[in-house]
């Protein structure tokens, strides 16, 4: 019997991942295969036996494995030289089956998580956007396809033409939110998409918890955008240093509930980021940078103005109207034109402020 | 004996002529209505009896049979009264008859409208004014109304018209009396209207103001997106004050649907300024659109040429804005019942106003927003795609600061703004002369491609717009339209890359999509 073949079985037996690396601490896999009836009576529960028991055979696994690939599921066992290192070594309760769609190997290169919480705010999409562009060039960006931070970072590493893994609660047939199913099949066909429960698996409030250690061990740092004070990113921050990861957060007002939880985890100790240049020089990566491209020669005497009154610091509307002293018409054109060049953006409804090259 | 007397009825906005039938004989006294007569004109029988009595006229208990022919069609309303109680009078030879007792022939020229009171007076009826256009097409030459509708009839030329106050004085007419049609004048279109809220007491909000004007000149569809507290009603009150004059076709038109609707104001009797209506979000489908078994006018009707404001637009049930869609495109509403199928004008242009989300502070500055992303997807789920695509114009209206609220300093009134678009909107009618078109909103394709055409910086401006703010498609056609209008304020012939620069800054839901 494979080894991989053993690990299929007793993913497919559903039973929790920390109980089976339990039970593998005492035994070895094959000779739980081989003696079970011998051994697993002494080792395991009533209820684990049974469903162990219930689901031993060639066969199962037969079925087990033409069902996934009659539905275009791949898996990767931790018998397979394939599985993620990174995960493999992380000693904290690491995953028995992969099951995953999309190219497993980008994994291999040098891996960050961008997390946060699904109520981001204008400033927290801008700022994944933002880092997350960058970020893309030399790392494969992974995250957990929830709404908010989460798709805002795969979406934007998607766009920068890099690339990104997205880690489940559920199991891949039951993608949570639904919303998401278009982000969902484009990593699929540009990255990879990969969940630890079997693909019928519905999202629960223990899978979410317990994907997080996944996402944090596949990387070599966790970047928390946007954090309430009890937010599941935080999980993913205390998975991380579990697995001895580094933890990155992006500071915020310190009178935002938003922000409650990064500025915490910058108060215990996180490395505070506030562009992704900090990130490359943590981990001495040099990069070519990007030649930022200055139009502003382009812009006319009026557009110019209004560059140099946002470069002192934000202003709505109302208030460039009144002191660049120029009528609704010039300023709306002045102001879309600047923002289509990128050299300002609206940074909250009305409110306009210099993009920092 | 059998006598006859010519009236009118209403089917939509077009009127179709009824003879009045009415015939004595022998029997047990009574009088039957027939012809499809609704519970009003039934009735009239009351009504008709203690007129006649009360004008000084015999009404001896006889047997009257009253025919409304053509007998297959429904009629409804007061407005036979009239015409029942001159047959009534012609069938006893008490009217329309000479020293002989012969009918005088000249009865016949007459078409009579009017509401009977039981003390013999004549009443306003609703409908005159259309009523009036499709008798004069007819070739009808000689009309009596109730003096109360006299100021919506005397904008009709071509057609006699003469108003009673009295049914003795409608029997006087018939009977050849000499008395003058009254007097025709020309339609004054009133441009100093009275608005009760004007733009220069409006705080800041200056992006808002300017939407609002472009809005105003080209009659683009309009939506004010911001928090509780910003001023989205207000803006949209002064909106009346800036729209573009009527033009004569236009107030004629818009006068007609609220003569048949009854809701013309009938000491003026002509509707010279721009309708606005805003009905509540309780408002039912059919309030909206139109119908009832008469098939009769709804709210987007009524703001046919003006303006329909629709405030908290997330807040209407949404089968009743998905009805707003054909509307919207055709600018007219087809309302169909088994008895009947009518086609109502509805040009209108759209004004709505909405909050980002429920709590109303999502994307402020100064408040945190408390709803959950699925809460605000569904808050904005309830406004449909097709609805927002034709709406031209987003504009995000923000809090007002407390030192522009407390500041005395005035912004530019609603006449000088609407100035500027009377004069924009002058150059669309020239342009779309003989088009059946008024405004840019209203451009088809093909005139997009002759009056929008872009240079290449106006098309670079463009294309980077797609690039960098992420519009999406069904933006193209609107930014090119509003494009078109801001170039007319501007009084330039062609779209230069500013217009189109300014265009973009008010597609804010196509960022927010993206």
């Amino acid at each position: 019997m494979l080894l991989s073949d053993v690990y299929l079985w007793l993913s497919q037996s559903r039973i929790a991942t920390s109980k089976l690396n339990r039970i593998l601490d005492k035994i070895p896999a094959t000779r739980l295969w081989d003696q079970f009836d011998a051994e697993g009576k002494y080792l395991l529960d009533d209820k684990t036996f049974s469903a162990l028991k219930r689901t031993r055979s060639t066969d199962f696994i037969e079925r087990a494995k033409q069902y996934l690939k009659l539905n275009n599921i791949e898996y990767v066992t931790r018998a397979d030289p394939v599985f993620p290192t990174a995960l493999a070594q992380s000693e904290v309760n690491p995953p028995v089956v992969l099951y995953y769609k999309g190219d497993l190997g980008i994994l291999r290169e040098p891996c960050i998580a961008v997390v946060g919480t699904r109520r981001a705010s204008q400033y927290g999409k801008y700022v994944t956007e933002k880092i997350v562009s960058e970020l893309a060039e030399k790392f494969t960006i992974v995250s957990g396809l929830a709404t908010g931070i989460d798709g805002f970072a795969h979406a934007a590493a998607l766009n920068a033409g890099g690339k990104t893994a997205a880690v489940l609660g559920s199991g891949l047939f039951n993608v949570t939110p639904v919303s998401n199913l278009k982000l969902f099949d484009e990593i699929c066909s540009k990255g990879i998409v990969m969940s630890e429960y079997p693909p019928d698996t519905h999202a629960s409030e223990y899978t979410f918890p317990q994907r997080n250690r996944i996402i944090s061990g596949l990387c070599r740092g966790v970047l928390v955008v946007e954090a309430a004070n009890k937010s599941g990113s935080l999980i993913t921050a205390d998975c991380a240093l579990e697995q001895g990861r580094d933890v990155f957060a992006v500071p915020g007002d310190i009178d935002k509930p938003r922000s409650f939880g990064t500025n915490k985890l910058i108060v215990q100790g996180a490395t505070a980021v506030t562009c992704a240049q900090d990130i490359f020089d943590h981990y001495d990566i040099s990069r070519v940078k990007r030649k930022s491209r200055s139009r502003t020669d382009e812009l006319d005497l009026v557009e110019r103005r209004i560059l140099d009154i946002l470069n002192d610091g934000e202003k709505s509307f109302d208030a460039l109207a009144e002191t660049s002293g120029l009528s609704v018409s010039e300023l709306n054109t002045a102001l879309s034109t600047l923002m289509i060049f990128g050299l300002i953006r609206e940074r909250s409804k009305n409110i306009y402020c210099a993009t920092q090259e | 004996m059998l006598a006859k007397i010519n009236s009118y009825a209403l089917y939509g906005l077009d009127g179709y002529g009824v003879t009045v039938e009415v015939d004595i004989h022998a029997g047990l006294p009574s009088i039957d209505v027939v012809g499809l007569p609704d519970a009003a004109i039934k009735e009239a029988r009351e009504r008709v009896r203690s007129a006649v009595k009360n004008s000084g006229y015999d009404f001896s208990p006889r047997k009257i049979t009253v025919n409304l022919a053509p007998a297959h069609t429904k009629k409804e309303g007061s407005l036979f009264d009239l015409a029942i109680a001159l047959g009534i009078l012609c069938a006893t030879e008490q009217a329309g008859v000479d020293e002989n007792k012969k009918p005088l022939p000249s009865v016949g020229d007459y078409v009579f409208l009017g509401e009977l009171s039981l003390s013999g007076g004549v009443c306003k009826v609703n409908g005159v004014m259309p009523i009036l256009i499709a008798a004069r097409e007819r070739g009808c030459k000689k009309i009596v109304i109730p003096s109360a509708n006299i100021n919506e009839a005397k904008y009709i030329r071509g057609i006699d018209v003469y108003a009673v106050s009295t049914l003795k004085e409608a029997v006087e007419l018939m009977n050849g009396a000499d008395v003058p049609p009254i007097e025709k004048s020309d339609v004054v279109i009133s441009s100093g209207r009275q608005c009760s809220e004007d733009l220069k007491f409006v705080k800041g909000q200056y992006s808002a103001k300017r939407a609002l004007e472009i809005a105003a000149a080209g009659g683009h569809n309009i939506i004010m997106i911001g928090p509780p507290g910003g001023g989205k009603t207000m803006l949209a009150k002064c909106l009346s004050g800036i729209l573009p004059d009527m033009t004569e076709l236009e107030a004629l038109e818009t006068t007609k649907i609220h003569s048949v609707a009854g809701i013309l104001d009938e000491t003026v009797g002509i509707v010279t300024e721009r309708p606005f209506r805003s009905p509540h979000h309780t408002a039912s489908k059919i309030a909206l659109t139109g119908g009832g078994s008469a098939a009769r006018p709804g709210e987007i009707s009524y703001a046919h040429n003006g303006v329909l404001f629709l405030d908290e637009l997330p807040e209407y049930p949404r089968n009743v804005l998905e009805i707003l869609r054909q509307p919207l495109e055709d600018g007219v509403i087809t309302v169909s019942r088994v008895s009947r199928s009518v086609e109502y004008p509805a040009d209108l242009m759209l004004v709505a106003s909405m909050n980002p989300c429920p709590c109303g502070y999502s994307g402020s500055a100064a408040h945190d927003c408390s709803c959950t992303p699925s809460q605000i997807q569904k808050y904005m789920s309830r406004i449909s795609g097709p609805l927002l695509d034709r709406i031209d114009l987003h504009v995000e209206v923000d809090e007002v600061r407390y030192d522009e609220l407390s500041s005395d300093v005035y912004a530019e009134s609603s006449a000088a703004v609407k100035e500027r678009v009377n004069a924009a909107r002058a150059l669309q009618t020239a342009r779309y002369k003989g088009t059946g078109v008024h405004s840019n909103a209203g451009m088809t394709s093909v005139m997009i491609k002759r009056y929008c055409k872009l240079d290449a910086a106006g098309e670079r401006i463009l294309s980077s717009a797609f690039d960098k703010l992420g519009l999406s498609a069904r933006a193209y056609t609107r930014i090119l339209k509003v494009a078109r209008t801001i170039a007319d304020l501007d009084g330039a012939a062609d779209i230069s890359s500013k217009h189109v620069a300014e265009a973009v800054m008010y597609r804010s839901l196509d960022k927010a999509v993206k």
